[in-house]
């Protein structure tokens, strides 16, 4: 590999990035390593502390007696960001901080993570989303219950497609700034200090709950959802379920072909059109 | 990857691991050295100025953080209703926005705990010594002390009626539910300090520390979020101490031992899971 750079660097002048090799589909040495189970235990580990404070949060402020006793709405959507931004920060080096099916989805379909390892990162996502709401049902049990659990629904007023939609675009958007945050081009621009990838990827988390908290309280995580829905036990929640994964991997699939085709013509460079030097 | 050194030498490790692509670098070799473990008593600590100047920074840190914070619980429990104040968010955003700022002004000089179960698990991770460890501990107490009698000689009238921004367990909530919000929070805030403080994630960084201390001002401003209707949020012995004492009622000491036990207990979860499992630290061999 080094030798390989070194020379790739003297034949490219000016390139100072290499875009990885593309993951197997199936890689079952991984299943002998332990940094895959390693990945797996922070996957969970983080998205259980995920669920955790956004899911307290989230009751927390449901619980208010007088207006502008709790922490607002945008004080549930800074839990969501905020959170996201420390937990990708801590995990980055682990696992690549997804702690999100639908992330998980699009940098699979980008062939940046195993089919063995995207199977792996997406259950312990949702285990750890199963045990983090259950932490807050056992520390806030009859707010937790009679409070809508934190459960994702459509809201009324809204319908089911205009809730779709809103997490297909959702996802998008934050799938999408994975993508960029974690392009190699990017990184060369950014002299390869990686400190701010989970920065803008809080960011956009946060904003995405601004738009979507009163149309579905914002999915845009199937863990998150799923774990919700699963402590929480309602007959709303499990109707609306499927919502909250077609529209995620459907806006994970979307920024995927957006970034891989579009942004970085990988395609194209496969066929070599533009250039007379294939190796391009 | 070829020629990549792995973190654990063990048996079970005998195919090259892949760097997780996601938001990971992509380092070709390994360019930190893993710090050796602080001696657990170092007497010759105690004749260096640095040594003194670090627990002076904790002291003023911690004073300056107690004041901010608890004037600015004071403020909004006196406005006439929460619509007139900072709101709870203000509030957390005070503790997390002051950690932010602390933690950036002292990390260079004590390493920007701030907080005793901070230390606590540092200490349990052997990054200081015992001697270090229990001076911080005492500092922080006594900057936290005095950052809360400030507060209190603002407005002392106030200050009593208005429940001194001591951490209780609030109504409706069980004094085991508090213990397990303060283990939860204290975990997510030490587990982001091992993170960001970790010689590995500093070589990620390029050995660039500009962002260390935002995501642990983050992590505290989002603990705050989900724990204040529980117990005011502790997460911070020393924070929970300064305001008990100033405020000095039986119900705020009725609930003080959660938040030492809670907190260290955090702590110590958050060591264990940093140090053996993401780091696999007594695992590795010793080269």
């Amino acid at each position: 590999m080094s030798k390989e750079v070194s020379e790739e660097g003297k034949t490219h002048h000016g390139k100072d990035y290499v875009d990885p090799p593309p993951a197997p589909l199936l890689d079952m040495g991984e299943l002998k390593s332990w940094s895959f189970y390693r990945a797996l235990i922070a996957e969970f580990i983080a998205t259980l502390l995920f669920l955790y404070v956004t899911v307290a949060t989230v009751i927390g402020h449901k619980k208010q007696t007088g207006p502008c006793d709790g922490v607002g709405l945008l004080g549930i959507a800074w839990a969501f960001g905020g959170m996201i931004f420390v937990l990708v920060y801590c995990t980055a080096g682990i696992s690549g901080g997804h702690i999100n099916p639908a992330v998980t989805f699009g940098l699979f379909l980008a062939r940046k993570v195993s089919l063995v390892r995207a199977l792996g990162y997406m259950i312990a996502q949702c285990l750890g989303a199963i045990c983090g709401v259950g932490f807050v049902k056992a520390f806030m049990k009859t707010p937790y219950n009679t409070l809508g659990g934190g459960a994702n629904t459509v809201a009324d007023g809204y319908s089911k497609g205009t809730a779709l939609g809103a997490e297909i675009i959702g996802t998008f958007v934050l799938v999408y700034t994975v993508f960029s945050a974690t392009d190699p081009k990017r990184s060369a621009r950014d002299s390869h200090i990686p400190v701010l990838a989970p920065l803008p990827i809080g960011f956009a988390v946060f904003m995405v709950h601004l738009a979507t908290i009163p149309i579905t309280g914002t999915g845009i995580n199937p863990a998150r959802s799923f774990g919700a829905a699963v402590i929480y036990n309602n007959e709303k929640a499990w109707d609306d379920q499927w919502i909250f994964w077609v529209g995620p991997f459907l806006g994970a699939l979307a920024a995927a072909a957006y970034h891989q085709y579009i942004l970085r013509a990988s395609a194209i460079k496969a066929l070599g059109s533009f250039r007379s030097n294939a190796t391009n | 990857m070829e020629g990549k050194e792995e973190d654990v030498n063990v048996g079970a490790n005998k195919f090259p691991e892949r760097q997780p692509i996601g938001t990971a670098a992509q380092t070709e070799s390994k360019d930190y050295k893993e710090p050796p473990p602080a001696p657990f008593f170092e007497p010759g600590e105690l004749k260096s100025w640095s040594f003194y100047r670090a627990g002076i920074a904790e002291f003023i840190a911690t004073f300056l953080f107690l004041y901010v914070t608890v004037l600015t619980v004071m403020g909004v429990k006196r406005a006439p209703n929460m619509c007139a104040s900072v709101g709870i968010q203000g509030i957390a955003w005070a503790f997390g926005g002051m950690i932010f700022a602390l933690v950036y002004c002292t990390a260079g000089i004590s390493g920007g705990h701030i907080n005793p179960a901070v230390t606590f698990g540092l200490f349990l991770a052997r990054k200081l010594s015992l001697t270090r460890a229990l001076f911080y501990i005492v500092m922080q107490c006594l900057g936290a002390i005095c950052g809360a009698g400030v507060v209190k000689g603002f407005q002392p009238g106030l200050y009593q009626t208005n429940g001194g921004g001591a951490n209780v367990v609030a109504h409706g909530y069980t004094k085991g539910s508090g213990l397990g919000a303060e283990i939860v929070g204290t975990f997510v805030l030490v587990y982001t300090v091992f993170s960001a403080t970790d010689a590995k994630r500093s070589a990620r960084d390029s050995h660039v520390p500009i962002l260390a201390p935002l995501p642990i001002g983050f992590a505290v401003f989002l603990v705050h979020l989900a724990t204040i209707p529980i117990t005011g949020t502790g997460i911070n012995p020393a924070r929970s101490l300064g305001a008990a004492i100033i405020y000095n009622k039986d119900h705020a000491w009725d609930d003080h031992w959660i938040f030492w036990v809670g907190p260290f207990i955090g702590a110590a979860l958050a060591a264990l899971y940093h140090q053996i499992v993401i780091r696999a630290i007594p695992f590795k061999s010793k080269t």
